[in-house]
């Protein structure tokens, strides 16, 4: 019996390292076949500098200003809308409407990436090329709408559950003094819920940074520094997408590892910070 | 008076925001419905072979979403043949064995595994295949096998933590029952315990079945191909219907080749859709049966 | 007399035929008893021919399995020469350093070109070299300078790995800039797409793929087509190339004998290229 225990404990420990391990794993890859930039000295000219393959420039700051642009701009269109959702569902309409539209989020938590791409490239395009004097409507704009559309849920979700969390006697204390709706929000719910918010927005932007599909088929994947919301751009992840294809050896293929390497610190980074914001609430 | 305006500004931003997200989600499924809808047939999917001889394997499909299907079909099958185990175990290791420290330590790796961009998974997949390439057997490339696990990388962190939060909630009472009547920490785990949270689990790994059905960006580095038919073995390429979406958006020929992507965009968000109903389903009908009446 | 003459033609026609049957059937008759997997992958031109001609074998030995995948004349050759491939197409003729490097063995099979298209809704169909040049560098940016509308000018390009842009850049180009700006795109078919759902679009692709949905772009009075790539008028010609390691054998080989056979040769015809045979 105390065998069977054993080994059955040590099962899963076994396991649970060896799952760990694969998330160490990752950033080791990352490093170890990013090395050779960082042996040849030439890690600073691949972060800050142009991507010109043809004349032998591999520099990924387009693609890093790409990621952050669209993520931003995608999180400045989704956190007023995830808000005012959030509101809806826990403060205006707390019953029926309230849950049903708990229940939509849910659902669009189900529909896969690649549809928001699809119906991207069908719907919205060409309504922003129509609509803007000019560009391809492969943009910044688009690729960040329809990826503001994919966090909200995210966002949502969390928002409401912080919402939730704020103790019942503090919202009854408010009421007992007489404040409206729109007081008990700005000065009790929202400033309680602030970590939850907080933690709701990195974690938010970090699937936003990590969206390879609505990027590679919306944003254009020009290789030019973007100086406009209407301007094509390139994400690190598409352009992992792309490169992919290329040869093993060259320097080129090695840049897909430097940018996976930083995706990965930067989402790591956030899934720390949003830990940390997280803990505040509690 | 003058709250009462602020109250309304409030309640009408509440409503505008969500009339906004609802109609841009309607508008979206909508438009696919509507371009779609006259695609969706037997033929969308079989092409001009009869339906029994290719789901009996007996004659390719060419043309048709079939083989797409089938891999995604594989995909899942293999890629939760790993992920299932390994989660599942790691999950009840932190539940109930791992001591406070530890726990805190392996659930902020895995928070940081689940955080890690897909695309990275895939490119860490497509490493893999390239290191045993050159050091063990060349004949190993991106394939099925090495695409299963590499989606099951990425959906390890849901089980785990689904794992993990179900058993930790399981009420001290249920949890004490059996060990104060003489079983041991095992019997207890198999016996009770995850009988007891089994719909929570079952949901968590229904929604990890839907994140292997839709990644694209995952298989799209480790082995998946255009056209690849139904595939033959593990080391194999293969097709799945997400990438094949995802190519006909980038490449169609002509409309009928685009109605097929339209086609196949349905499909998939009925597969996706089904998945989560089924999810939800099935954890209320399971708590429902395992609820204990005290 | 004239009894005997259609009697004639009637024999003639029927030995013909069955000539004809004969031949076809055995370009296909190499795969009988053949099993395994061939891997193909490259360039993207190349995906027409390769899909019906797998498919044509697939029906005939349900035991042979083909793969086929993109990712431009680049990957195909590295690919191969890594051997994780098969085959790997080129839509431009492999680097001696690359038939080095991998010990390249280079199979032709299809004349084809590389057009400049616009979308059919342009009015500017035609331009000098020097204009595709400066447009295509970024250095004329509205179509009203060209006599068109009042909008900028969206140049779709491809991406480093292809083979289609290669000889576009060296030969319609003449090696200059592409903008920075440049849409990227990744296949030949993906291109089309683009251009076809943009009015304000201009790009390049193979002349086999050209279809109603573009146009393509008369330039120094030469209209990229068929005819203009056969009798060299056009200049930016290149051809589908399939590249093995070492020399093809097996099932490899037999694929592209198939490919040079008459009915491989019939293939790439319909798909819009210029047969080698």
């Amino acid at each position: 019996m105390q065998h069977r225990e054993h080994i059955a404990g040590i099962i899963f420990w076994g396991a649970t390292v060896l799952s760990a391990g694969v998330t160490l794993a990752v950033l080791v890859f990352m490093v170890i076949l990013s090395l050779p930039i960082i042996k040849n000295d030439m890690i600073l000219e691949v972060l800050m500098g142009p991507w010109s393959p043809d004349y032998g420039l591999f520099g990924i700051l387009p693609m890093i200003v790409g990621t952050l642009c669209i993520a931003l701009l995608s999180l400045v269109f989704s956190f007023p809308v995830s808000l005012g959702c959030s509101i809806f569902i826990e403060i205006i309409r707390p019953g029926k409407p309230g849950r049903f539209l708990k229940k939509f989020v849910r659902l669009m938590t189900a529909v896969p990436t690649v549809i928001y791409g699809f119906v991207g490239v069908f719907l919205l395009v060409p309504h922003v090329r129509g609509f803007v004097s000019h560009g391809s409507g492969m943009c910044i704009l688009s690729a960040s709408l329809m990826l503001g559309l994919v966090i909200s849920p995210t966002m949502i979700l969390f928002f409401s559950q912080s919402f939730a969390r704020v103790p019942k006697t503090y919202l009854n204390a408010v009421d007992a003094l007489g404040g409206t709706q729109f007081q008990k929000f700005i000065y009790l719910l929202f400033p309680q819920a602030w970590p939850g918010i907080l933690t709701g927005i990195i974690l938010a932007f970090g699937r936003a940074m990590g969206d390879t599909l609505i990027a590679l088929m919306i944003s254009g994947n020009s290789v030019m520094l973007p100086t406009s919301p209407l301007d094509s751009a390139r994400t690190l992840t598409a352009h992992i997408a792309m490169i992919i294809a290329a040869d093993f050896g060259s320097i080129e293929f090695k840049t897909i590892f430097l940018c996976g390497g930083i995706l990965y610190l930067l989402t790591s980074f956030g899934i720390l910070l949003a830990r940390f914001s997280a803990g505040k609430q509690n | 008076m003058g709250k009462n305006v602020w109250d309304m500004l409030l309640g009408f931003f509440a409503w505008c925001c969500a009339i906004l997200l609802a109609g841009s989600m309607i508008l979206i499924i909508g438009f696919l419905i509507l371009k779609g809808y006259k695609a969706i047939s037997l033929e969308l999917i079989f092409a001009n072979t009869s339906p029994l001889d290719a789901l009996l394997f007996k004659q390719q499909v060419f043309g048709g979403l079939f083989p797409a299907m089938v891999g995604t079909f594989f995909l899942i099958l293999l890629s939760m043949g790993f992920a299932l185990p390994l989660g599942l175990a790691s999950g009840i290791f932190l539940a109930e064995y791992a001591p406070g420290s530890i726990k805190k330590i392996f659930s902020l790796c895995f928070d940081i595994l689940a955080g890690v961009p897909s695309i990275v998974i895939g490119l860490f997949g497509f490493s893999i295949t390239i290191l045993l390439h050159h050091s063990f057997n060349s004949q190993i490339f991106p394939c099925l096998l090495i695409s299963a696990l590499s989606l099951a990388f990425l959906v390890l962190p849901y089980i785990i933590k689904t794992t993990q939060v179900a058993l930790e909630s399981i009420p001290l009472l249920i949890r004490l029952t059996a060990p104060s009547l003489g079983a041991t920490k095992l019997e207890n785990i198999f016996l009770v315990l995850l009988p007891a949270s089994i719909s929570d689990i079952t949901s968590g790994i229904v929604l990890a079945i839907g994140r292997c059905a839709e990644d694209t960006a995952v298989i799209m580095l480790t082995g998946v191909v255009a056209v690849a038919g139904i595939p033959k073995s593990i080391f194999s390429g293969f097709e799945a219907l997400p990438f094949y979406i995802y190519y006909i958006a980038s490449e169609y020929s002509d409309q009928s080749e685009l109605m097929k992507g339209y086609g196949a965009a349905i499909i998939l968000l009925l597969i996706c859709s089904g998945l989560f109903g089924i999810s939800h389903w099935g954890k209320n009908r399971l708590t429902a049966k395992t609820r204990f009446n005290y | 007399m004239k009894k005997h003459t259609v009697t004639k033609w009637i024999i003639l026609i029927a030995m013909f035929m069955i000539t004809a049957g004969i031949c076809s059937a055995s370009e296909l008759d190499s795969f009988t008893g053949e099993k395994g997997v061939l891997r193909i992958s490259g360039g993207t031109a190349h995906i027409p021919v390769m899909k019906e001609a797998s498919r044509k074998i697939m029906i005939f030995n349900p035991g042979i399995q083909i793969t086929i995948a993109g990712g431009g004349s680049g990957v195909g050759i590295k690919q191969v020469g890594e051997g994780l491939v098969n085959i790997g197409n080129s839509g431009r003729q492999a680097t001696e350093s690359e038939v080095s490097r991998y010990g390249l063995v280079i199979y032709k099979w299809a004349i084809d070109g590389v057009a400049a298209v616009v979308n059919t809704g342009n009015p500017v169909k035609q331009l000098s070299g020097k204009q595709l040049q400066d447009i295509f560098a970024g250095t004329i940016l509205n179509w009203k300078a060209l006599g068109g509308e009042d909008r900028g000018i969206n140049v779709y390009t491809r991406d480093e790995s292809s083979g289609t842009r290669a000889v576009f850049w060296k030969k319609a180009l003449n090696k200059g800039i592409i903008s920075g700006k440049a849409n990227f795109i990744v296949s030949n078919g993906a291109m089309k797409s683009a251009i076809s759902n943009d009015p304000y679009g201009i790009g390049y692709v193979s002349v086999g793929y050209i279809d109603k949905t573009v146009h393509p772009v008369r330039v120094d009075n030469v209209t990229p087509d068929l005819d203009t790539v056969k009798n060299g008028e056009y200049k930016v010609v290149r051809g589908l190339y399939s590249n093995t390691r070492g020399d093809a054998s097996g099932l490899t080989k037999k694929f592209i004998d198939y490919l040079l056979s008459p009915a491989g040769q019939e293939i790439a015809v319909q798909k819009g290229f210029i047969p080698v045979n």
